[in-house]
C-alpha cells in the first residue's frame, strides 16, 4: 500500500474530525509559559504546524529492527510505511478519540497522515513501532494501540530522527486496554539534539487490566511526553516507569497524569533522570483521584542525578484525592552521586570515573530492565552509559 | 623483609576531634590479628583511614608490603593490596557482583587473575545464585558478609581488614564467618580483624589480640587477651586511658 495524500483514505467520521479541527485551528494560540501546563518550555519557536510533508522520506533500518523477533510497523516523518497497517481514521468507526483540546492536539488531527492501529490481529506478536524523521518540516506521528479484553500485547515504539537537522514533531501514542487485558508498553525517545518533539500518550484501562509501561528519555532539544493513564475499570492497575538522561542544552518536561476513576486500582510510578551540561529536566506527577476512585493505591517516586554545576532539575509531585479512602504516597529527590557508593566501589579497586560509570549504570538499570525485550533493553543501557562515559571523557561531568 | 600491614603513629582528626591518636600495628604476612576496643574507640575510623576515605585529617605512616600509602587514593590503595570488609556493606542498587567484578578485573589489567579467583572463590563460597543479584541489596546480615568475603577472594588482597565482620549475625552465621576467615590464612595475607566482642575469636585462631581504647593501642599479646576482656569487658583500660 503506497502511502497516500494526507486525508484521503479518511473514512467518512474522521474526515470530518479533519476538517473541524483545520478550522479550529486559525482560533488557537500557541500555548504561554504563563500556563501551568506548559511553563517549563520556551515556547519561542516556530512550530510551523502546517509544513507537514506530502509524502514520506526514505526509512532506514538498524541493528534493533532487524534484530526483532516480532512484527515491525514502521512510520516515516508520520506516514504508516509498512503494508498491510490501518490508520484509525480509515476504520468506519472511531475507535479512540482524536479530539485536541490545545495547538499541538488539534494539529494532529488535522494534519496527521495516519495513526497506525495495532490491533488483535496484528498483536498476536510483539510489535515494534519505529518511527523515523527525516523531515525538517513538521511531523505528527502516531500508534494506536487497542488491546482486546482478555488479550496480552507487548509494543515498543521506538522515535528517531535520521539526520541532525532541526525539526518539530507532535508524536502520539495511544492505547486502550481492555477488560482482563495486559499491555507492556515501551516508549524509547531517541530524537536528535535539534529536534523539538512534543509528545503526548494516553492510555485507557477497563476492569483489572494492567498496563507496565516504560519510557527512556534521550534525544530531542525539547523532550516532552504528557501521558495520562485513565485507571476507568474497577481494579485496573499500572507500573508506570521512565528513565531520562538529559545532556547539552536539552530540556526534558515530563507530565505525568494518573487520573484513578474506578474502584480499587493501583498505580505505581517511579522515574529516574540524570542531566549534565545545562540540560533540564522536570518531573510533574499528578495522582488524581476521583470521588469514584474508592480504595485506590497510588505512589509516585522521582529521583534525579545532577551531573554537572549548570545542570537542573524540577521534580513536582501532586496529589488531587476526592475521596478519603485511598493510599498514596510521594517522594522525590534531586542530588549527585551517592559518595558512600562511590567509596565502597573505590575500595574494590576501582577508579573513581569506573565507579561513577557504574553508579549511573545501576541508577538506570531499575528501568531499562523493565524494557520488554533484551535486545532492546542493551541498546538502551548501551546508549545511556555511552552519553556518561562521553560527558566523562570529555570532562562535562 | 617487609610486613603485610605496618601502621606507624597513625592520628586522624575530624575537625577538632582527634579520632586516632597514635596507632602502632604491625602485622606480619601469614597472620591473623584482632583488633578489640569498645564502641567509639576508633576501631572503625582505623579501618576508613587506612582505605583513605577523604573525610578524615591523617598524620603518620602506613604501609602495606613496604609501599607507603601515604597520598594514594581509595583505589590506588586497593590496588595496591589492601581490602576493607565493610561493617555495613553499602548497597548499590542496579549493579551486579558480576559486573562489579568485571569491573575490578578491568581496573587491574596487570592482574591476569581476576577470571580463575572469581570461579574458585564462587564456588567456594557457593555464590553462584548472588552473582546476578544487585550488591547487597535486600541481603541478610549473613549473605552480606559472604559477599563482602567473596569480594576479598577475588580482589587477592595483601592485607585484609574485616570491620565488625560478626556485627548483627546470628551465631550460625558468625560460625560461617569465623570458617570463611580460616580459610583465608595464607602466607601472603595479613589479616586484621576488627571486634566489638570476643564471640567470634571462640570459632577461629587469631595470632595476636590488640586492644585499641580512646584512638590508640593500649595492649598487644596472645589470643589470651580475648578471654580476659570476656571477663573483665574494658573498663579497666577505659579508666586508665581517661587517666
Amino acid at each position: 500500500m503506497p502511502p497516500t495524500l494526507t486525508g484521503s483514505n479518511d473514512a467518512a467520521w474522521m474526515a470530518k474530525k479533519r476538517t473541524a479541527a483545520l478550522e479550529l485551528l486559525p482560533t488557537l494560540a500557541m500555548p504561554s509559559e504563563r500556563e501551568e501546563n506548559w511553563r517549563y518550555l520556551d515556547l519561542s519557536f516556530d512550530p510551523d504546524l502546517d509544513s507537514a510533508p506530502s509524502t514520506p522520506g526514505v526509512a532506514s533500518s538498524d541493528a534493533i529492527v532487524a534484530g526483532w523477533h516480532g512484527t515491525v510497523v514502521t512510520i516515516v516523518d508520520g506516514f504508516i510505511v509498512t503494508d498491510g497497517v490501518q490508520s484509525i481514521g480509515e476504520r468506519n468507526e472511531e475507535t479512540v478519540s482524536v479530539d485536541g483540546d490545545d495547538l499541538f492536539s488539534t494539529a494532529f488531527v488535522a494534519y496527521a497522515p495516519g495513526t497506525a492501529y495495532l490491533g488483535k490481529e496484528l498483536l498476536t506478536q510483539p510489535v515494534f513501532v519505529d518511527i523515523q524523521s527525516t523531515s525538517t518540516a513538521t511531523t505528527f506521528p502516531g500508534v494506536h494501540v487497542d488491546v482486546a479484553p482478555g488479550s496480552d500485547a507487548t509494543v515498543v515504539v521506538r522515535m528517531s530522527s535520521n539526520s541532525d537537522q532541526p525539526a518539530v514533531t507532535v508524536p502520539r501514542v495511544t492505547a486502550n486496554v481492555g477488560d482482563n487485558a495486559r499491555l507492556t508498553l515501551s516508549i524509547i525517545q531517541d530524537w536528535n539534539y535539534a529536534t523539538r518533539a512534543i509528545g503526548r500518550c494516553t492510555i485507557r484501562l477497563g476492569r483489572d487490566s494492567g498496563l507496565a509501561f516504560s519510557e527512556i528519555g534521550l534525544g530531542g532539544k525539547v523532550g516532552r511526553l504528557h501521558l495520562d493513564v485513565d485507571y476507568i475499570g474497577d481494579g485496573s492497575h499500572a507500573k508506570i516507569y521512565g528513565a531520562y538522561f538529559g545532556e547539552g542544552n536539552q530540556t526534558l518536561d515530563y507530565r505525568y497524569f494518573m487520573n484513578h476513576i474506578g474502584t480499587n486500582t493501583r498505580a505505581d510510578m517511579f522515574l529516574k533522570g540524570a542531566v549534565a551540561d545545562t540540560a533540564l529536566s522536570v518531573f510533574t506527577g499528578m495522582i488524581r483521584i476521583e470521588e469514584t476512585g474508592q480504595r485506590t493505591e497510588s505512589f509516585e517516586t522521582n529521583r534525579n542525578l545532577i551531573l554537572s554545576e549548570g545542570a537542573a532539575a524540577q521534580s513536582v509531585p501532586n496529589l488531587e484525592i476526592l475521596n478519603n479512602d485511598v493510599k498514596c504516597g510521594h517522594g522525590s529527590s534531586i542530588g549527585p552521586l551517592d559518595e558512600d557508593q562511590r567509596y565502597y566501589l573505590m575500595s574494590r579497586g576501582l577508579t573513581p570515573e569506573h565507579a561513577d560509570r557504574l553508579q549511573v549504570h545501576g541508577f538506570f538499570e531499575e528501568v531499562v530492565e523493565q524494557i520488554p525485550d533484551e535486545h532492546v533493553a542493551a541498546w538502551a543501557r548501551e546508549r545511556i552509559n555511552n552519553k556518561y562515559i562521553v560527558a566523562q571523557q570529555e570532562g562535562r561531568v | 623483609m617487609s610486613y603485610a600491614l605496618e601502621v606507624r603513629n597513625l592520628r586522624a582528626r575530624i575537625g577538632d576531634l582527634e579520632i586516632l591518636t597514635g596507632v602502632d600495628l604491625t602485622v606480619p604476612f601469614g597472620e591473623v590479628h584482632a583488633v578489640m576496643g569498645p564502641n567509639g574507640s576508633g576501631k572503625s575510623t582505623l579501618s576508613h583511614v587506612l582505605m583513605g576515605k577523604s573525610d578524615y585529617n591523617v598524620e603518620g605512616d602506613a604501609f602495606i608490603d613496604g609501599v607507603d600509602l601515604s597520598g594514594m587514593t581509595v583505589d590506588q590503595r586497593a590496588r595496591a593490596g589492601l581490602f576493607e570488609a565493610f561493617q555495613y556493606p553499602i548497597e548499590v542498587p542496579g549493579v551486579s557482583l558480576d559486573l562489579l567484578t568485571t569491573a575490578m578485573a578491568e581496573s587491574n589489567p596487570e592482574d591476569p587473575g581476576f577470571g580463575g579467583r572469581i570461579a574458585a572463590t564462587s564456588e567456594r563460597l557457593s555464590m553462584e545464585p548472588f552473582r546476578s543479584r544487585a550488591l547487597n541489596v535486600g541481603l541478610s546480615g549473613g549473605e552480606k558478609k559472604r559477599s563482602e568475603m567473596y569480594l576479598l577472594g577475588v580482589a587477592n588482597p595483601k592485607v585484609a581488614i574485616l570491620d565488625e565482620i560478626d556485627s548483627g549475625l546470628d551465631i550460625d552465621a558468625v560460625r560461617e564467618v569465623a570458617a570463611m576467615v580460616e580459610a583465608l590464612r595464607s602466607e601472603d595475607l595479613g589479616v586484621v580483624i576488627i571486634t566489638h566482642y570476643s564471640r567470634i575469636l571462640r570459632y577461629m585462631s587469631v595470632d595476636k589480640v590488640h586492644v585499641m581504647v580512646a584512638g590508640k593501642i593500649v595492649r598487644s599479646g596472645g589470643p589470651e587477651i580475648a578471654e580476659e576482656l570476656e571477663g573483665s569487658g574494658y573498663t579497666e583500660y577505659q579508666v586508665a586511658a581517661a587517666g
